[in-house]
C-alpha cells in the first residue's frame, strides 16, 4: 500500500554504493517481501472488519441488530447469531491458516542466504535484510536477490550469463556486460568494498528491457543500460561468481513490479448468486410489505376490537405503525430465504472438492513426487465452465528438453524404426537404443535409435562425416571441463546443444575452441580446424556458417540455417537431392520436428583471401557496414552443396497431444502464448496437434506498424468468411460435419478450421482499442490461436482481452514468473510444480507437476465440481423456500402478527442441522457420471461452459418448486387441523402440534426430496440422510421433554407436544399426504424432462445400464499425424552477437588443458585476462603441434 | 531435473541427484493415500429409476393413497356431530355483555334441541370459537411459564400486558392468554320428558394431556391453594380468582384446574374447538346419548360479539383416528386419483417416445 503512494514520490532514484546512511534518507523499499495480510494483532480487527463488508455477513449482522429490538423481534435473538457466530469463526479459521502459509513462504524467501559486502567483509545476510546500495556476491546457479547493478565477474570482460526463464520465459542464456571500470574490481573485496560510485536511474517500474541510468564514480560518468543489470528472479549460469550492487530491492524490484496485483478471483457463480441473493432481498421486501399491508388491514378491520380483549387498549398505537413493525418483524422471520448457512456450506462444499484435488493419485507425477494441489478453494466450480485456455509453451507444453531425433544425410533418412509392417513407430524406451557405451565421451542420456547410421559411420561414408563434422563444427558451443574431468557444453541455444552432442555421440566430438581454432575429435582423432570466418546468425539470415581450413589446407564453409533460405543458395547439380531432402523435412515438419537444414561449400585459397579482404574493408567502412557485410555474407554462401538435414524434438510433455485433443473435444479452445520464436512456437503448435495439415487456413500476423497489422487482419477476415462461404457446400462441410454435430451450438456460422498466428510486436498494436475487436473477432473464430514473443504483460492483456469482451472463463496454466501476470489476470490459474521456479505455482490457483493433468482437472474434477454445486445451490434455494414460505401463508391467519410457523429452536437447527449434512455430502460426493466417462466423453463438459446446470431460469424453477412445496406443506395440514380433535377426544389443533406436525413434514420432505436429488449414494449419504432425520427426532424428542422443561421453562415451552402429536395417527397422515403431494410432481416433471429432453449424461447412464456387461471403453487415441505437409519445420532457438563473442574471443576462459592432465584445473577464478590470453596461444601451439603429430 | 541438462556442472548434479534420493524418500508420504474415499471411488448405488419402476410406484402409491381415502371418508361419515352455534341465540346475553359494566351480572341462556339419533360411545362435548386470535405473536407469548409450574407465583415478567394490576400486584395466573379465558359454563341436561330434567353427567377432568397436567402446570405447593396465592391478584376479566376455579375438587383447581389447561394450550387458527367436557357413561348414558330432547344451559360470560366471532357447542363422537375430517379423506382420494391418472399419461407418453425412437432406428 505504502510503496505505492512512495512511487507516485520518486522521480528518480539515488544509490550510492556502500553507504546505508546515505540510502536511508531516501527510505528505499528493503529487500523484504510482504504477500501477507494480518499480523497476530491486526488479525482479529482486520478480518471481521472484512468479514463484515460482505453483504452477506452484514446483512445477518443487521438481522441480528432489529431481533434486539423488543418491538420487532420476532425471533428470539440466538436463531441469528448462532449461526453467524459460526460462519464468522469458519471463515476466520482459515483466513488465518491461509496467512499462516503465506507467512511462511514469505519467511522462506525472506531468510534465503546471499553474500554481501558489509564493513568491508563478506558476510552472509538474509535476503531480507539486503539494502539498497549494497554489494552482493552471486554464485553460479543461484538466484539473484535483487536487481543488481552488475560490478564484476569471473568472466573476463565482466561478463555474465544468465538465465531469465523465470521472468520472460526465454530458456536461452543472456549474457550481462559490467562497464569495464567496474570490472576491474575483480573479487577483491577490498577495493569493492571501497566502490563508491554514485546511480542516479530511473524510479522502480515493470518494464524488463529497459534501464536507464547513469555512474558517478571517480569523476567521471557512465551510462547504464539494460546490458548492465541483473534482475531478481534470474539466476547466474556458467559464471562462478559476479558482484553486483543494488539498485532496487523488494516491492520495488522489476520482477515484483511485474507480477501484478493479486486480484480476488470470485466464480460466475458466486456472481450469479450475489446477483439472486439481491433478488431475493428485494422478494423478501416485497413479502414484507404485502405482509405489513396485510397488518395494517387487519390491525384496522379486526385487530381494533380486538385490543380491549386481548391486549392493552392502547390508542396511540395506530395500524400504520403497526404495520410498520410488522414489516421489520417479518424481514427478521422471512430472513431464512437468505440463509446464512449457503455461504457457508458452498465454501465447505468447495474445500471438500479441493481436497479431492489434491487426494487424487492420478494427478500425482510421481517422477517429481509432486501431487497435484488445489491452492485456492474458492473457484472449484467454475474448472467446469473452463472456455479458454491459455498456455505458455516452454516447461508446460514441451519439457524443454532438445533431443535429436533423425536427420537426413544425402538422401537418407536416419534415426526412424520400421517395424515389420513398415510402418512408422513411436519411439518407445523399451526399444534397445544403440550403444553408445564404446564411445567413453558418449553422452549417457542420450538415445538414437537406429544402428544405419553408425554402420554407415563406420563404413566411413564420406557424406556421414561430412555431415558430423559440420554439426561439430558450425555453432557457438564454449566447452568446458569439470573437475571430474568431463566435457561440459555450455550452450547459448538448446537446439545447438542438441545437435552438438549429437554429433559428439557419434564420434565427432567438440572439443575446445579458441578465437582462431575449433579442436574436434573425429572417430578418435583430434583435428584442429582454423577458423577463418564466423559468419554469424540473425533472424533474417536465419542460417549461421562458419568458414574453417582444415588441417590439410582445404577451406571449407558449413552453413546450417532454414531450408527455405539454405535450398536458394544451393548449387544446381543438388536438384535431386533437394527434392529428396525436401521431401524428408516435409515429414519432419510433419511430425513437428525442428528442421535444420545443413549444407557445405569448399572454398577455393584465392578466392577466399579476395573475400576476406573485401569483409575486413567492408568492416573498417564507416557508412552502410551492415550492408556491406550482409551482402559479403550473401555472396559466398553461395553453390552451396546440400548435406541434409537434421530434426529436433522439442520434446512434449506427456500426453500433451491426447490432452489437447480431448479439451478440444469439450469444446475449450486453447491459445498458446509464448515468448518464443514465431517459428518455435508454430512448430510446437504442430507437434501437439493444435495446428495441423487439415486446416484451412493459417493466418499470420507480423506486422510492425498499426496500419499493417489492421490490414493483415482485415486480410484475414476476408479471406476467412470468402473461404467459409466458397466453401459452404464443399467438401470441407462434409469433413467437419462430426465436429459441428458434436457442439450443436457453433459459436458463429463458421465451417472450417483456422489457425491464427500472432507475433508479440503485432499484438502490441493488435491490442489497441480500435483494433482489439477485429482482432477478438478473428481470434475467437478460429480453432488454435498461437501468440508468439509476447512478453509476461502482453500476455495478461490477451487474456483480459477474452475475459472482458467475450465474456468467458479463461484459464491459464504456466510455469514461470513470466506466466504470473497471465496466471493471475485469468478466472483460473494453473501452474506446472515441481519446476525450479516457483513464482508461477505461488501465483496459480491450482497446481500440478504435468500438463496432461488439466484434463483430469477439468473433465473430472471441474466438471463434477460445477455439476454438484449447481445441484446443490438448486436444492438449496428449494428448501429454504419452502421452509420460510409457509411463515408467509401463515401471516393470513394470524393477523399478520408476526407469527412463526415452527418452534424457534427449529428455525435455528433447520439449516444447520437437519438438512446441512445430506446436502453436504451431496455436493461433494455426487457423480452423475463416473470419472471415466467423463474423461472418455469431453462432451459432456459443455453443460458447464453453457451454464445450463445452473442459471436464472433454473432458479426460478427451484424457487417455483420451494413455492409449491411450501403451499402443500402449509395448506395440507391447514385443512385438515381445521376441524380436527385428537384420537382421546382431546383438541390437537392446537399451535405448538401445528408447528411439530409442519416442521416434521418439511424435514421428511426435503429429506425425501434429497434422496432423490443424490444420484449416487455412498454410505455417507446413506448416514447423513437417514442420521439427519434420526437427528431431528431425537432433538425433537430431547427438547420436548420434561427435563428440559424443569430446568428451562421459557426456552422450551413445547413440552409433552412430540410425544402427544405423533402419537396421533392423523398427524402420521397428514405428513405422509404432504410428503406424497410435494415429492411425486417433481418426480413427474424429471420424467418428462428425462424422456422429452434427456441430457448427454442421462444419454450415458441409459447406455450404461445397457452396456453393464460390455468392456470399458478404450480410450481415445491420438489422430496419426500426416506428413503431408509442405511447409518448414525451421526453428532455431539461437541469438545474434554469439559469433562476434566468439571470434572477439572475449567469452573465452582458459582452455582447459587435455583430460589426461585433470590437475590444474581450478585455476580459472582468480586468472586474469592476460593469463588467459597466454595460456590460449600456448594452447593453440599445443594443439597444433597435437594435430601435425597425427597427420604424420 | 534441471531444464538445462546440458550446462549444469556435476557438482549441481550432484546436488540435485541427493536431492532426488530425499524426494523419492518424501515419495511416499506425499503419494495421495489410495483410499476409496479420497479417489471419490467409495462403494455406492446409483439411483437410477427405470420406467417399470416409475410406474409400479406411481400406481402403488396411487392406491394406497385411494383405500386411505376412502376408509377416511367412512370414518368421517360415521362420527355423530352436533354443532349449535349460540351466539345468535343468546344475542341479550351478548349484548349485555359488550358492555363493561355490566361483568358481575349473571345472563343465562338455555338452547333447546332434539338429538334424533342416539350418540353411541364416548361423546365428548367441546366449545367452538370463531374469529378468535388465540395465535397471535404477542398473546402467545404472554404468558409466565415459572408462574404456572408454580416455581414462583409472583413471576410475571414476560406477562405484558397483563403483568401487574394497577396497584403493582402481581396477577396471577398473569398474561393475555390466562385473563382471556374462556368461561362460559355449559350444562346439558336431557330432557326425558317434559317434567324429568337430567343434568347429563359429565366429567371436568381428563380433557387435557398428560404434561400438561403433570408438568407444565403446577399448583404451588401448599395444601392451602388460597394461602400461596396471597399478594396476587386475579385477572382484570376474571370473575373469581384462580383458587377458586374448582373448589369441589382439589385435583382440579388453581393452575392444574383443565378447562384453565385446554385455554392455555393456544390454538393454531382463528377458528378453533377446546374439549370441555367428557360424557360420563353412567345409568342412561352409559351407551352414550340417547336420542331425545336436550338443553343447553348457558351462563353467557365471554364476550364474542365485540370481535365479531362466533361461538358453539359441540357434541360428538369419535372414530380411529379422532374426530371427523372430510378434508384429509379427500385430499388422500384426490391425490390417489390424480396418481393413477397421471401415471397413465406418464405410460401413453413413454411409449409415444419410444415410438419415435424406433422409427428413429428404422
Amino acid at each position: 500500500m505504502f510503496c505505492s503512494k512512495k512511487k507516485l514520490l520518486e522521480v528518480e532514484r539515488i544509490v550510492k554504493a556502500n553507504d546505508r546512511e546515505y540510502n536511508e534518507k531516501f527510505q528505499y523499499a528493503d529487500n523484504r517481501i510482504h504477500t501477507s495480510k494480518y499480523n497476530i494483532l491486526t488479525f482479529l480487527p482486520i478480518n471481521l472488519f472484512e468479514q463484515f463488508q460482505r453483504v452477506a455477513n452484514a446483512y445477518f449482522l443487521f438481522l441480528l441488530i432489529l431481533q434486539l429490538i423488543p418491538e420487532i423481534s420476532s425471533l428470539t435473538w440466538f436463531t441469528t447469531i448462532v449461526p453467524l457466530v459460526l460462519v464468522i469463526t469458519m471463515t476466520a479459521v482459515k483466513d488465518a491458516t491461509d496467512d499462516y502459509f503465506r507467512h511462511k513462504s514469505d519467511n522462506q524467501v525472506n531468510n534465503r542466504q546471499s553474500e554481501v559486502i558489509i564493513d568491508s567483509k563478506l558476510q552472509n545476510e538474509k535476503w531480507m535484510n539486503v539494502k539498497v546500495g549494497d554489494i552482493v556476491k552471486l554464485e553460479n546457479n543461484q538466484f539473484v536477490a535483487a536487481d543488481l547493478l552488475l560490478l564484476s565477474s569471473s568472466e573476463p570482460h565482466g561478463l555474465c550469463y544468465i538465465e531469465t526463464a523465470e521472468l520472460d520465459g526465454e530458456t536461452n542464456l543472456k549474457v550481462r556486460h559490467a562497464l569495464s571500470v567496474t570490472s576491474e574490481l575483480g573479487a577483491d573485496i577490498s577495493r569493492l568494498a571501497r566502490f563508491d560510485g554514485i546511480v542516479v536511474c530511473e524510479a522502480p517500474n515493470n518494464k524488463l528491457d529497459k534501464f536507464m541510468g547513469v555512474l558517478s564514480w571517480k569523476d567521471s560518468k557512465h551510462s547504464l543500460d539494460n546490458q548492465k543489470i541483473i534482475l531478481r528472479g534470474c539466476i547466474l549460469r556458467n559464471t562462478s561468481w559476479c558482484f553486483g550492487m543494488v539498485i532496487f530491492a523488494g516491492p520495488d524490484t522489476k520482477l515484483m513490479q511485474n507480477s501484478g496485483k493479486t486480484k480476488f478471483k470470485r466464480t460466475s457463480i458466486d456472481r450469479l448468486m450475489n446477483t439472486l441473493v439481491l433478488w431475493i432481498f428485494g422478494f423478501l421486501v416485497c413479502l414484507g410489505i404485502i405482509l405489513a399491508i396485510g397488518n395494517s388491514i387487519w390491525e384496522n378491520q379486526v385487530g381494533g376490537q380486538f385490543r380491549t380483549f386481548l391486549f392493552w387498549s392502547e390508542g396511540e398505537k395506530s395500524s400504520v405503525f403497526s404495520g410498520f413493525l410488522t414489516f421489520w418483524s417479518y424481514i427478521i422471520i422471512l430472513n431464512t430465504v437468505v440463509p446464512i448457512s449457503l455461504y457457508v456450506s458452498v465454501e465447505v462444499i468447495r474445500l471438500g472438492h479441493s481436497y479431492f484435488i489434491n487426494w487424487d493419485r492420478k494427478m500425482y507425477y510421481s517422477g517429481k513426487a509432486t501431487p497435484a494441489e488445489a491452492r485456492t478453494t474458492t473457484l472449484n466450480e467454475e474448472l467446469g465452465q473452463i472456455e479458454y485456455i491459455f498456455s505458455d509453451k516452454t516447461g508446460t507444453l514441451t519439457q524443454n528438453i532438445m533431443t535429436f531425433k533423425k536427420c537426413s544425410i544425402n538422401g537418407k533418412i536416419y534415426g526412424e524404426v520400421h517395424d515389420d509392417v513398415e510402418r512408422k513407430k513411436e519411439i518407445t524406451k523399451k526399444k534397445e537404443s544403440v550403444d553408445f557405451s564404446v564411445r567413453s565421451q558418449a553422452k549417457g542420456t542420450f538415445q538414437l535409435f537406429d544402428h544405419s547410421l553408425m554402420e554407415s559411420i563406420k563404413l566411413g561414408d564420406p557424406q556421414v562425416h561430412e555431415f558430423l563434422r559440420l554439426l561439430a563444427l558450425c555453432h557457438t558451443v564454449m566447452s568446458e571441463e569439470n573437475n571430474a574431468g568431463q566435457l561440459i557444453y555450455q550452450v547459448q541455444s538448446p537446439d545447438e546443444g542438441a545437435l552438438v552432442t549429437a554429433a559428439r555421440n557419434f564420434g565427432f566430438i567438440f572439443k575446445s575452441r579458441t578465437p582462431e581454432t575449433i579442436t574436434i575429435e573425429e572417430l578418435g582423432t583430434l583435428v584442429t580446424y582454423q577458423l577463418l570466418a564466423f559468419l554469424d546468425f540473425n533472424n533474417i539470415r536465419k542460417r549461421m556458417s562458419v568458414i574453417v581450413r582444415n588441417p590439410a589446407g582445404q577451406i571449407k564453409l558449413y552453413s546450417k540455417g532454414a531450408d527455405t533460405i539454405l535450398f536458394e543458395k544451393l548449387h544446381p547439380s543438388n536438384e535431386g537431392l533437394l527434392s529428396l531432402t525436401s521431401d524428408h523435412l516435409s515429414e519432419f515438419a510433419g511430425e513437428g520436428l525442428r528442421t535444420l537444414a545443413i549444407a557445405y561449400r569448399e572454398l577455393d585459397d584465392k578466392y577466399f583471401q579476395e573475400w576476406h579482404k573485401m569483409l575486413e574493408d567492408a568492416n573498417a567502412a564507416m557508412d552502410k557496414r551492415d550492408e556491406r557485410i550482409s551482402g559479403l555474407y550473401e555472396e559466398i554462401e553461395s553453390d552451396l552443396m546440400l548435406l541434409g538435414a537434421t530434426a529436433i524434438e522439442d520434446k512434449l510433455q506427456e500426453g500433451v497431444i491426447e490432452t489437447v485433443t480431448s479439451l478440444s473435444l469439450a469444446n475449450i479452445k486453447i491459445w498458446i502464448l509464448t515468448g518464443d520464436k514465431q517459428e518455435t512456437a508454430i512448430n510446437i503448435g504442430y507437434a501437439c496437434n493444435m495446428l495441423t495439415d487439415d486446416m484451412n487456413d493459417v493466418f499470420v500476423i507480423s506486422g510492425n506498424t498499426a496500419v499493417e497489422v489492421r490490414e493483415e487482419l482485415r486480410k484475414a477476415k476476408e479471406n476467412l468468411f470468402g473461404q467459409n462461404r466458397s466453401f459452404s457446400n464443399g467438401h470441407v462441410v462434409s469433413e467437419n460435419k462430426q465436429q459441428l454435430e458434436l457442439d450443436s451450438v457453433v459459436e458463429e456460422t463458421i465451417t472450417g478450421d483456422y489457425a491464427l498466428v500472432i507475433n508479440g510486436h503485432s499484438l502490441a498494436h493488435a491490442l489497441e482499442s480500435d483494433v482489439k475487436k477485429d482482432l477478438l473477432e478473428l481470434a475467437c473464430l478460429c480453432k488454435t490461436v498461437v501468440c508468439c514473443r509476447v512478453t509476461p504483460l502482453q500476455k495478461a492483456q490477451v487474456v483480459e482481452l477474452v475475459k472482458k469482451h467475450r465474456n468467458a472463463v479463461t484459464l491459464a496454466i504456466g510455469d514461470g514468473a513470466n506466466d504470473v501476470s497471465m496466471i493471475k489476470s485469468a478466472h483460473i490459474g494453473v501452474g506446472i510444480s515441481g519446476q525450479e521456479g516457483l513464482q508461477a505455482v505461488l501465483a496459480s490457483d491450482y497446481s500440478f507437476a504435468q500438463f496432461r493433468y488439466l484434463q483430469r482437472l477439468l473433465l473430472v474434477h471441474g466438471r463434477w465440481s460445477y455439476f454438484r454445486m449447481c445441484k446443490f445451490l438448486c436444492y438449496f434455494f428449494y428448501k429454504n423456500f419452502a421452509f420460510t414460505l409457509v411463515h408467509f401463508w401463515f401471516g393470513f391467519f394470524c393477523g399478520f402478527s408476526a407469527q412463526t410457523v415452527y418452534d424457534q429452536w427449529f428455525i435455528t437447527l433447520f439449516n444447520i442441522v437437519y438438512t446441512s449434512l445430506p446436502v453436504l455430502a451431496m455436493g461433494i460426493f455426487d457423480q452423475d457420471v463416473s470419472d471415466q466417462n467423463s474423461m472418455d466423453c469431453p462432451q459432456l463438459y459443455e453443460p458447464g461452459q453453457l451454464n445450463l446446470l445452473f442459471n436464472k431460469r433454473k432458479f426460478f424453477i427451484c424457487v417455483a418448486h420451494g413455492i409449491y412445496t411450501s403451499l402443500v406443506l402449509f395448506f395440507i395440514p391447514f385443512g385438515a387441523f381445521y376441524n380436527m380433535v385428537g384420537e382421546d377426544g382431546q383438541h390437537v389443533a392446537d399451535y405448538q402440534s401445528f408447528a411439530v406436525t409442519m416442521a416434521t413434514s418439511l424435514v421428511i420432505v426435503v429429506s425425501v426430496q434429497i434422496a432423490l436429488d443424490t444420484s449416487y449414494w455412498t454410505v455417507i449419504n446413506h448416514v447423513f440422510i437417514w442420521g439427519s432425520i434420526a437427528t431431528y427426532f431425537s432433538i425433537l424428542f430431547a427438547m420436548h421433554s420434561n427435563g428440559i422443561y424443569e430446568v428451562f421453562p421459557n426456552q422450551f415451552p413445547f413440552v409433552g407436544n412430540a410425544w402427544h402429536s405423533l402419537n396421533q395417527k392423523c398427524i402420521w397422515l397428514i405428513i405422509l399426504l404432504t410428503t406424497v403431494a410435494s415429492v411425486i410432481p417433481v418426480v413427474t416433471f424429471r420424467f418428462l424432462k428425462m424422456h422429452l429432453y434427456p441430457s448427454l449424461s442421462d444419454q450415458i447412464r441409459w447406455w450404461q445400464k445397457a452396456q453393464k456387461k460390455a468392456k470399458p471403453t478404450s480410450r481415445r487415441r491420438p489422430q496419426t499425424r500426416r506428413s503431408s505437409s509442405r511447409r518448414s519445420g525451421y526453428s532455431f532457438a539461437h541469438q545474434e552477437g554469439y559469433g562476434e563473442l566468439i571470434t572477439s574471443g572475449k567469452n573465452m576462459r582458459v582452455k582447459n588443458p587435455p583430460p589426461t592432465s585433470g590437475l590444474e584445473k581450478t585455476l580459472y577464478n582468480s586468472t586474469s585476462w592476460i593469463e588467459n590470453l597466454c595460456k590460449k596461444t600456448t594452447d593453440t601451439v599445443n594443439s597444433f603441434s597435437q594435430d601435425k603429430a597425427v597427420k604424420l | 531435473m534441471s531444464r538445462n541438462v546440458l550446462n549444469v556442472p556435476e557438482v549441481c548434479l550432484v546436488s540435485y541427484r541427493t536431492n532426488m534420493e530425499k524426494e523419492f524418500q518424501h515419495h511416499l508420504s506425499r503419494m495421495p493415500e489410495n483410499s476409496a474415499i479420497k479417489q471419490q471411488k467409495l462403494p455406492a448405488h446409483r439411483l437410477h429409476f427405470s420406467n417399470q419402476a416409475i410406474f409400479t410406484i406411481f400406481f402403488a402409491t396411487g392406491a394406497f393413497c385411494f383405500c386411505i381415502g376412502i376408509i377416511l371418508l367412512l370414518s368421517a361419515w360415521k362420527v355423530q356431530e352436533i354443532e349449535i352455534n349460540y351466539t345468535n341465540i343468546c344475542e341479550d346475553c351478548a349484548k349485555m355483555r359488550e358492555n363493561a359494566l355490566n361483568f358481575d351480572k349473571q345472563c343465562t341462556c338455555s338452547i333447546p334441541f332434539n338429538l334424533q339419533k342416539t350418540m353411541k360411545g364416548d361423546v365428548y362435548m367441546y366449545y367452538k370459537l370463531y374469529g378468535f386470535y388465540q395465535n397471535l405473536y404477542r398473546y402467545v407469548l404472554s404468558r409466565s411459564h415459572n408462574q404456572l409450574m408454580g416455581k414462583d407465583v409472583r413471576d410475571v415478567k414476560d406477562c405484558a400486558p397483563f403483568k401487574v394490576t394497577s396497584n403493582k400486584i402481581p396477577i396471577a395466573p398473569c398474561g393475555a392468554i390466562a385473563n382471556s379465558m374462556f368461561n362460559d359454563t355449559i350444562i346439558l341436561s336431557y330432557i326425558r320428558s317434559t317434567s324429568e330434567h337430567i343434568q347429563v353427567p359429565m366429567l371436568k377432568t381428563g380433557l387435557t394431556w398428560w404434561t400438561d397436567k403433570y408438568v407444565k402446570f403446577q399448583n404451588p405447593s401448599f395444601r392451602n391453594l388460597s394461602d400461596h396465592f396471597v399478594g396476587t391478584e386475579k385477572p382484570p376479566y376474571w370473575q373469581e380468582p384462580i383458587y377458586e376455579l374448582d373448589t369441589s375438587d382439589p385435583g382440579n383447581n388453581g393452575f392444574l384446574n383443565d378447562d384453565f389447561i385446554v385455554w392455555m394450550r393456544t390454538a393454531a387458527f382463528p377458528t378453533f374447538k377446546k374439549l370441555y367436557r367428557r360424557l360420563y357413561r353412567v345409568k342412561y348414558f352409559s351407551d352414550g346419548l340417547p336420542a331425545g330432547n336436550y338443553t343447553f344451559d348457558i351462563s353467557y360470560n365471554f364476550p364474542v360479539t365485540k370481535f365479531q366471532g362466533e361461538k358453539a357447542v359441540i357434541l360428538s363422537t369419535l372414530t380411529w383416528n379422532g374426530g371427523s375430517s372430510i378434508f384429509l379423506g379427500l385430499a388422500y382420494t384426490v391425490t390417489g386419483v390424480f396418481l393413477w391418472m397421471s401415471s397413465f399419461a406418464l405410460m401413453a407418453i413413454q411409449g409415444k417416445m419410444r415410438k419415435k425412437k424406433l422409427s428413429h432406428r428404422r
